[in-house]
C-alpha cells in the first residue's frame, strides 16, 4: 500500500477497513510512514472532536440564513443553483452533520475580518515610528490658539478648528519614556467623506438646506477628529488610551447625527 | 390747459395708489410679524412629564405650581403655530412651522412655571434654553442653542448641543451627562455620584469641590480642560493628555497607577481623603488642575 492509497482510502478506513488483510496492510504501512501516521492522527482526532460536538451546539437558523444571503450577495452563489443543490439551511437534523465544520469556519472568517479591520492599519513597531506626512486635501494652516478655540467655526475656516495644541508643540516631538510617540499626526483638516456622511449631508441639503453648511462644517470637524486620533493609535497601537480618545471621536460623530436625525424632520 | 389738468389729476391719483397701496402692504407686513402672546394652562399631578419641542427660539423654564404647567408662547408671527397636547401627566408643546416661515418669523418663546418636581424636555435649534430651581430629570438638546441649567438638585441633567455653549451652576446631586462637539463647558458648584462633560473642540472648565464622592469623568478632543477646587478638597485625580500639557498647581500625594504616568502629559494623585475620583482626559487639549 503506497500513501497515495492510504491518503484517498482513509476517511472510510477509519470507519473499518472491509477485511483483515486491507486492514494489516494499512496498519502496516502507517507503522513505518511517520507521514501517514501523522495524517492518521490529526485525522482521528477531528473526528473524536466532531462527536463531541452537541446538537446544542448547533448554530441557529438565522446564521445559516445569513451566511447563505451574504455568499448570494457576494456572487459566489446564485437562487438558481441553491434550489436543486446542497442547501446551507438545515433542513432535517440528519442534514446537520454535514454542516457541522461551518460554523467554526464563519466564526474564523469574522474573526479574522474584525482582526483586519482593527488592525488593517496598524504598524509593528510604535516607536521610531516618524510621523507621517500630512494627507492633506487642502492646506492645513496653522491658526491662532485663542481664535481656534474661540470662535465657532465656519465653512471657511473649517481647517483652524481644534488642534491648536499641535501646531503649538509642533510635530516632531521626542518620544516619551513610556515608547509612546506623543506627537500627534499632523491634522488632516479635510477629511475625506464616507458614502454614508454624503448621504446624510443629502438629506440635511432637502430637508434643511439652510442648516446644510453648518452640519457640513461640523461633519468635517469630527472626521478630522477621528482621522487625527486614528492616526495617533496607527502609531501607537497598544496605547488604550489613544483607543479611548478614538472611540470618543466617533461618539462625537455619533453626538452629530443624532442631533440631526432629532432636529431635521 | 385742460389737458394739463387731467394729466396732473392722474399723477396725482397715481401717487395716492401708491401710498395708499403701501400703507396697506406695511400694515398686512406688521400684521404678518406682529407678535402673539398666548398662554397655555394644564393640571397635573406629581411627577409630570413636560416636553418642548420648537425650532427657533427660546425656552426658559421656572418652578410654579405644583398641580399646574402655564406656558406662555411667544410667537413672532403668524407663520408659526404652537401644537399643544395632554395625555393624562405628559404635556407636549411644539412649534408648527407653517409655509415660508424663516428663521426670524418662526420663532417662538416659550416661558413655562411648571412643578418642581417634574420631568422636563427640551429642544430647540437656536436657543437659548435655561431651566432652574427643579427637581425633576431633565433633557435639554440644542444645535446652537445656549444652555443654561441653575440651582438644580436631585435629579438627571442631560445636556447636548453641537455648537452651543453649556453652563451649569449651582447643580447638586446629579445625575449629570453633558455633550457637545464644539460648544464650551462650564460647571460651577455642580456635584453629583455621576458628573461627565465630554467636548470635541470645547472647553471644559469646572469649578466647585468634586463632592459627593461623585464619579467625574470630562474629556476633550482638543479642547482645553481646567478645574478649579477648594483647599479641602478630597478627590483621586487622574489627568492625561495624549499630545497636550497637563499640570496641577497644588501638590498632590502621587499613587500607583497601572498607567504609565508621563511627566507633563499626565498624573495621578489624590488630595484629602480622595473620596471622589476624577478623571480629565483629552487629546490634544491642555488639562490644568488649580486650586482657589
Amino acid at each position: 500500500m503506497t500513501c497515495s492509497d492510504v491518503q484517498q482510502l482513509l476517511p472510510e478506513l477509519l470507519d473499518g477497513a472491509p477485511d483483515a488483510a486491507f486492514q494489516a496492510a494499512f496498519d502496516s504501512h502507517v507503522e513505518t510512514c511517520p507521514d501517514c501516521a501523522g495524517l492518521v492522527s490529526d485525522l482521528k482526532l477531528i473526528t473524536s472532536q466532531a462527536h463531541d460536538l452537541a446538537e446544542t451546539d448547533e448554530p441557529p437558523t438565522r446564521v445559516w440564513v445569513n451566511i447563505a444571503a451574504q455568499l448570494r450577495a457576494e456572487g459566489l452563489i446564485r437562487e438558481e443553483e441553491t434550489a436543486p443543490g446542497p442547501v446551507l439551511v438545515p433542513s432535517s437534523p440528519r442534514r446537520r452533520w454535514s454542516a457541522w465544520w461551518l460554523a467554526p469556519v464563519a466564526a474564523a472568517l469574522l474573526a479574522a475580518g474584525s482582526y483586519v479591520v482593527s488592525h488593517k492599519s496598524a504598524q509593528p513597531i510604535a516607536q521610531n515610528v516618524p510621523p507621517p506626512q500630512p494627507v492633506q486635501s487642502a492646506p492645513m494652516q496653522s491658526a491662532p490658539v485663542e481664535s481656534a478655540k474661540t470662535d465657532i467655526p465656519t465653512p471657511s475656516s473649517t481647517s483652524v478648528v481644534a488642534s491648536s495644541r499641535v501646531a503649538e508643540q509642533g510635530p516632531q516631538e521626542v518620544a516619551t519614556k513610556s515608547g509612546h510617540s506623543a506627537s500627534a499626526p499632523p491634522r488632516v483638516v479635510s477629511a475625506p467623506s464616507s458614502k454614508e456622511d454624503q448621504q446624510f449631508l443629502s438629506m440635511v441639503s432637502t430637508l434643511a438646506p439652510s442648516s446644510r453648511a453648518t452640519y457640513e462644517n461640523q461633519l468635517q470637524v469630527v472626521n478630522a477628529d477621528i482621522q487625527e486620533t486614528q492616526a495617533y493609535v496607527d502609531q501607537n497601537p497598544g496605547d488604550a488610551d489613544a483607543r479611548q480618545h478614538l472611540m470618543d471621536a466617533y461618539q462625537q460623530k455619533a453626538l452629530l447625527y443624532q442631533i440631526a436625525m432629532d432636529r431635521i424632520q | 390747459m385742460a389737458g394739463q389738468q387731467g394729466a396732473g389729476l392722474l399723477e396725482t391719483r397715481i401717487h395716492s395708489t401708491i401710498v395708499v397701496t403701501l400703507v396697506v402692504a406695511t400694515c398686512l407686513a406688521s400684521a404678518a410679524l406682529a407678535e402673539t402672546k398666548k398662554e397655555y394652562r394644564f393640571t397635573v399631578g406629581p411627577n409630570a412629564n413636560i416636553s418642548v419641542d420648537t425650532q427657533y427660539g427660546g425656552i426658559s423654564v421656572h418652578p410654579g405650581s405644583s398641580t399646574e404647567v402655564v406656558v406662555t408662547a411667544i410667537l413672532k408671527s403668524d407663520s408659526v403655530e404652537v401644537d399643544q397636547q395632554q395625555n393624562g401627566n405628559r404635556i407636549e408643546i411644539a412649534s408648527h412651522l407653517l409655509q415660508g416661515a424663516t428663521e426670524k418669523t418662526g420663532q417662538v418663546n416659550y416661558e413655562l412655571l411648571i412643578p418642581a418636581d417634574a420631568t422636563l424636555s427640551l429642544h430647540s435649534s437656536t436657543g437659548p434654553l435655561s431651566a432652574d430651581h427643579l427637581q425633576g430629570d431633565m433633557t435639554l438638546e440644542g444645535t446652537d442653542a445656549a444652555v443654561n441649567i441653575s440651582n438644580v438638585e436631585n435629579g438627571h441633567v442631560h445636556v447636548r448641543t453641537m455648537r452651543g455653549p453649556i453652563t451649569l451652576t449651582n447643580v447638586r446631586n446629579g445625575h449629570v451627562e453633558i455633550a457637545s462637539i464644539s460648544g464650551n463647558m462650564q460647571m460651577k458648584a455642580v456635584t453629583g455620584p455621576v458628573v461627565q462633560a465630554n467636548s470635541g473642540s470645547g472647553k471644559i472648565s469646572y469649578d466647585g469641590d468634586f463632592g459627593l464622592s461623585g464619579d467625574y469623568k470630562f474629556t476633550t478632543h482638543s479642547g482645553d480642560i481646567e478645574a478649579l477646587v477648594p483647599q479641602d478638597v478630597s478627590a483621586d485625580f487622574r489627568a492625561h493628555s495624549m499630545v497636550g500639557r497637563v499640570q496641577h498647581d497644588f501638590p498632590l500625594q502621587s499613587k500607583h497607577s497601572r498607567f504609565p504616568v508621563e511627566l507633563g502629559r499626565s498624573f495621578f494623585g489624590s488630595a484629602g481623603k480622595a473620596a471622589s475620583e476624577v478623571v480629565l482626559r483629552s487629546f490634544s487639549g491642555r488639562i490644568r488642575l488649580k486650586q482657589h
